[in-house]
């Protein structure tokens, strides 16, 4: 797979920091943000092959993140987080228009296999 | 023959504002202390005293007093069992005039000495069941008529029903506070149990992806990618426990459709076969021919079988026996299920904890699966109940209402 430019938005730093070393394992450049306002400007600002995005931040909600990405940068390829692993989440999540879905905990493979699955064909 | 049409007058006046206590909203202990009021009253009696029949002790527990002295309640009539003890005459009036010898008079000295000097007995009975009796006290002795004494026992059993009236329904009303302040806690520890899954999945995350990612750069076979693997899995089931715990506060609507419970039972039957057949235990089934079809969720139900059986199956000995039945009671419009084990059974302490979220007594239970259960069948408008013995085994009774519409319009059909 060709080196993407990712961007990560979780107010968790464990999550950013395991994202950036697997991901830059494979050659990837990863950017984190803590929080949806920094996030926002990073998607708004940057020119990101993928976003990993967390739905609960502590400012702004994912879902109206989502949102936004999807009115200002439809090409951006999105992949939510959630914390609230269940099919209901997924669903909503991919009716507001994200391209996959990670329950969290995910393995290294299940991450990696989620930007396959949703990048892969572009 | 009714001779003073006055004093008849007086009880009937008596009997109607006993009923009237009835229709306002008075509680048991308002309608008991009306009843002696109106008693002594009516008969224009020093005070009464009223005793309820307590089933359990089987023992007449004071339930109001009217007219007598601080000193004589404190003394006179707590001893109850003698009175017990006699043959009661269920609708009779038993007349006390020999203060000093009557085996029913418990304190001679403390009665005399109170200035009554006769006694009446009046059973508070329905039928052939006494819940309690009024003990009237004159102080001066005076002659009964018959008629008057069945017309003071016949006013002294509409009072029983009544009192029986309003003391069940403030045992249905105790019963639902219970049940609401059951399901109260049940719904906060579900919001509890959401938060802490949100804030435990943060780190997990973080574990399961280093160390996910380290077990492929260690040596394979080594010591170190055999501990990553541990903590690979074992985070994962921490995952585990937390999908069940989110399940468990979720409580989804149930997507109800027109099925045949027998199915349902078949499905549930079908996904623990293989555990029974391993543990040696069989299933006997018994399902009804005539089941009638209605509206329930499927997915849910299956999981309430499935968590039963599988109750079931830990509670007995290899070769033991779970038995499923199925019944339908067409005149009161429902279906009931049974699920029974002839296993380890619950105590009586530990039963009333089953359907509390995380009470397990396995070691490797979350304790969420008859709460789950539980909430489902709330879900459901239906009714688990569960009878159990120590050494004898278990049985879980679910009922349901059968619904031909359903309930949740189209959506979900």
């Amino acid at each position: 797979m060709k080196p993407l430019r990712i961007l990560v938005i979780d107010d968790e730093n464990v999550i950013c920091d395991a994202c950036e070393l697997v991901l830059s394992e494979k050659g990837h450049t990863v950017i984190s943000m803590n929080d949806g306002k920094a996030g926002l400007d990073a998607i708004r600002e940057g020119a990101y092959d993928i976003l990993l995005l967390d739905m609960k931040l502590p400012d702004i909600d994912g879902m109206d993140i989502l949102k936004v990405v999807r009115e200002e940068k439809p090409e951006l390829c999105t992949i939510v987080m959630t914390g609230y692993s269940s099919i209901q989440n997924a669903v909503d999540a991919m009716r507001k228009g994200a391209d996959n879905y990670l329950g969290k905990p995910f393995t290294e493979d299940e991450l990696l296999q989620a930007i396959e699955d949703s990048y892969g064909d572009r | 023959m009714i001779t003073d049409s006055a004093k008849f007058e007086n009880y009937f006046k008596t009997f109607r504002d006993i009923i009237h206590s009835m229709q306002g909203d008075l509680s048991l202990q308002e309608v008991l202390d009306k009843v002696v009021r109106k008693a002594t009253e009516a008969l224009n009696a020093k005070g009464a005293l009223l005793r309820i029949l307590d089933r359990e002790t089987d023992l007449f527990e004071v339930g109001a007093a009217y007219g007598l002295g601080e000193r004589y309640l404190s003394k006179g009539p707590v001893t109850t069992e003698k009175i017990l003890n006699e043959t009661f005459e269920l609708h009779k009036v038993q007349i006390i005039t020999d203060i000093w010898n009557a085996p029913r008079v418990e304190y001679p000295q403390q009665t005399w000495g109170e200035g009554i000097r006769m006694m009446l007995d009046v059973p508070l009975a329905i039928q052939q069941k006494v819940i309690g009796m009024i003990r009237i006290y004159l102080s001066e002795q005076r002659a009964f008529s018959e008629d008057e004494l069945d017309f003071i026992v016949t006013v002294t059993e509409q009072c029983a029903c009544i009192i029986e009236r309003v003391r069940l329904m403030e045992n249905q009303r105790e019963h639902f506070t219970h049940l609401a302040a059951h399901m109260e806690k049940l719904s906060s520890l579900g919001r509890m149990a959401a938060g802490i899954a949100h804030e435990i999945n943060n780190p997990l995350g973080g574990i399961l992806l280093f160390s996910s990612n380290m077990s492929k750069k260690v040596p394979a076979g080594g010591p170190l990618e055999k501990g990553l693997k541990i903590i690979i899995r074992e985070t994962q089931r921490c995952k585990t426990i937390i999908q069940g715990l989110l399940e468990f506060s979720r409580d989804e609507k149930p997507q109800k459709i027109f099925v045949d419970i027998n199915d349902v039972i078949k499905t549930a039957l079908g996904v623990v076969a293989n555990e029974f057949y391993l543990r040696h235990v069989v299933v006997e089934t018994e399902l009804a021919q005539n089941m009638e079809k209605t509206f329930l969720d499927k997915n849910q139900i299956e999981q309430v079988f499935i968590n039963l059986l599988l109750n079931g199956l830990h509670a007995v000995e290899d070769h033991g026996q779970v038995t499923v039945r199925s019944a339908l009671e067409s005149q009161q419009n429902k279906i009931t299920v049974e699920i029974a084990d002839n296993g380890c059974g619950i105590s009586a302490e530990n039963l009333k904890k089953i359907f509390e979220p995380f009470y397990t007594t396995r070691s490797s239970g979350t304790g969420l699966g008859l709460s789950v259960s539980y909430g489902i069948i709330e879900n459901h408008e239906g009714n688990i109940q569960v009878f159990s013995e120590l050494g004898k085994g278990t049985r879980f009774t679910i009922e349901f209402p059968i619904l031909t519409e359903n309930p949740n319009g189209r959506e979900g059909a």
